[in-house]
């Protein structure tokens, strides 16, 4: 697709995005599940910077929306921070714990490089569940707020409404997603791609592979934590099954099934992972059983996820023959 | 305390049986296939809720219900390995990911036909006491552990003295120079994975009327099995039942000395420790480099 094409089809959807509160005046339900899917797609662009972008296959990766999640919950109700700050302070933390932890981790490949995320976790989601004392346990934290109001062109902006609290989250996003085409398509993107495709060749080459590697986990990390405050600001309550390894899981699914290693990726999968099913209203576990063999079934026949087959239509159309990348 | 001390050890082995059966599997299957099968834990649920159906619905004996759910899986497993692991080898990233899709779809396919409570599994091995100097034990508990070192020194034997486990162990030594020689690598492939899947199903058969049979009960296990694998080296069977052992163990008398609620957390970050240490492990055979 021509350059200019993607730029005015993303302009017209973010006008749309804008536009949403008043298309669906009436009914503030479509406001909620689009916020949602917000929600879930932002930590999945860490993901997608690690998994899709370096090849990192980590299996804890919502642990570190919990950390940020939980640093802001603690500094916004007891330590009475501000959002705003909260928020910074909260991103940065499950950044250094993403240096912390990736430090280790990243000593491992492969198979056990997997196990150790998966591992780590595991321990987040246990000290979650189970320090009462700073995160409230299994029970989980309530009473966070939203944030507080701020001062906008002289007027005053309360992001109670969900209508605008709608719009914060839309910005996180759109903050989000031009942060990763940024980190892509630069230098550093292309080093990752280097150390994805062949690490040996990339560390011959030169390429501090570690370094870079350490930096998208944290990376990665942080854009989680962000992602998390803005969750638990939005349900106003922290809960440790939010960040557990099932919701790992579901992170690695909207990833893929969206489309590893595709700027527009995370967006496609939560949406079809939050919005789909509350369109078609089927039990949730039976929705469960349908993106898993649809995981299976887009790592057999479609490897690229939705954004591969959509590529492939569009060039399908322009009468190009479909690109083969493994 | 000697009596506390004792009455761990014996939980412990029971428990740690119950992750070498889950560590077998998965150790047999990266041996020869070389990935890492995450979904083994929700093949171990599924055991459990099998054996919990054929007892509860179809017939009314323990030990042919286990037979039956063993059966049902490794059939399952076969399916897997044909349907999914095959076409993608060769693909690391793409197999664990298909395993995070099948452990989707299973736990969650168990949900939709058991619902999401625990089920209660009542057979009459629990109800039976034995003596072991002062302490008392369940018949089924000495049974876990007595039925795994049997199964374990069979697998052994098989893997050791028959033609098709010495193809087996050949394969997992190179797959390249077992097809040279003419074994059927494929048959390999899939049988192993049935021969994974079964003891994964016996561990969940066993272990469901003691803790019950919930959808997520596969989800200890794996780690723990996984956990035991790291230990004792990845890719050595000996390795994975004396590393499985160790971690059922441990855990069980840390209790006597350590909170509860951080059990698990520990012996992960234990088994992080150990890896970053030793990564060859206890009877190790890869490094942590190989791919």
């Amino acid at each position: 697709m021509p350059r200019a094409v993607t730029g005015i089809l993303l302009l017209a959807l973010l006008a749309v995005l804008v536009a949403m509160p008043r298309i669906a005046a009436g009914e503030p339900y479509v406001l909620h599940v689009l916020v949602l899917c917000f929600v879930y797609a932002i930590p999945a662009v860490g993901l997608n910077l690690m998994l899709g972008y370096t090849g990192l296959v980590s299996l804890g990766h919502m642990a570190f929306a919990g950390i940020g999640a939980y640093a802001a919950a603690v500094m916004m109700v007891d330590a009475r921070f501000g959002f705003w700050s909260s928020l910074a302070l909260a991103t940065l933390a499950a950044g250094a714990a993403g240096v912390a932890i990736g430090v280790v981790c990243l000593r491992f490949r492969s198979h056990f490089f997997m196990i150790v995320t998966l591992a780590f976790g595991l321990v987040l989601h246990s000290v979650m569940n189970n320090w009462d004392e700073v995160t409230r346990g299994a029970a989980g934290f309530g009473g966070i707020p939203r944030p507080s109001p701020i001062e906008l062109l002289g007027e005053r902006f309360s992001f109670a409404p969900l209508a605008n609290f709608y719009y914060l989250a839309l910005a996180a996003a759109v903050v989000v997603f031009a942060l990763q085409r940024l980190v892509v398509r630069s230098d550093i993107g292309r080093v990752l791609a280097a150390i994805r495709q062949d690490e040996r060749l990339a560390r011959a080459r030169g390429v501090n592979a570690l370094l870079y590697k350490t930096a998208v986990f944290a990376l990665g990390s942080a854009i989680a934590g962000f992602g998390g405050v803005l969750q638990v600001s939005f349900l106003r309550v922290a809960a440790p099954a939010s960040f557990s390894l099932a919701e790992s899981i579901n992170s690695v699914l909207i990833v893929i099934v969206g489309g590893a290693g595709s700027l527009a990726g995370p967006a496609l999968g939560a949406l079809l992972f939050v919005a789909l099913p509350e369109y078609l209203r089927v039990a949730s576990e039976w929705r469960f059983v349908i993106f898993g063999v649809m995981l299976v079934a887009i790592t057999l026949f479609a490897p690229r996820g939705l954004a591969g087959v959509a590529a492939d239509l569009c060039r399908r159309i322009g009468g190009k023959p479909p690109v083969e990348r493994p | 305390m000697t009596d506390a001390i004792l009455e761990q050890t014996l939980n412990g082995l029971m428990m740690g049986s119950i992750y070498v059966l889950v560590a077998l599997g998965m150790v047999l299957i990266y041996g020869v296939m070389q990935v890492v099968n995450f979904a083994h834990g929700v093949l171990f649920t599924a055991g459990g809720y099998l054996a919990h159906f054929f007892y509860t619905r179809v017939l009314d004996s323990y030990p042919l219900a286990i037979l039956l759910s063993m059966v049902s899986l490794a059939a399952i497993g076969i399916a897997i390995e044909r349907g999914i692991f095959r076409p993608l080898s060769g693909n690391l990233r793409n197999q664990v990911i298909a395993s995070l899709g099948l452990i989707l779809a299973i736990e969650n396919l168990l949900v939709a036909l058991w619902g999401p409570n625990a089920l209660q599994f009542k057979v009459p091995t629990t109800e039976m006491l034995v003596s072991v100097g002062e302490l008392r034990f369940s018949v089924h508990h000495l049974g876990i552990i007595v039925i795994t070192l049997a199964m374990v020194a069979l697998l052994g034997l098989f893997l050791k003295f028959t033609r098709f486990g010495t193809a087996i162990r050949a394969t997992s030594q190179s797959r390249e120079a077992a097809m040279v020689v003419g074994i059927p690598v494929e048959r390999v492939h899939w049988s192993t994975f049935a021969i994974g899947t079964m003891l994964a199903a016996l561990g969940g058969a066993l272990i469901g009327p003691l803790f019950l049979v919930f959808p997520q009960m596969g989800d200890v296990p794996l780690v723990k099995g996984l956990a035991g694998i790291l230990l004792g080296g990845m890719g050595s069977v000996p390795g994975a039942v004396v590393g499985g052992m160790i971690i059922g163990v441990v855990e069980s008398v840390s209790t006597l000395y350590l909170p509860t609620d951080y059990r698990d957390s520990i012996a992960f970050l234990a088994m992080v420790a150990i890896l970053l240490a030793r990564p060859q492990g206890i009877f190790g055979v890869r490094m942590r480099g190989e791919d």
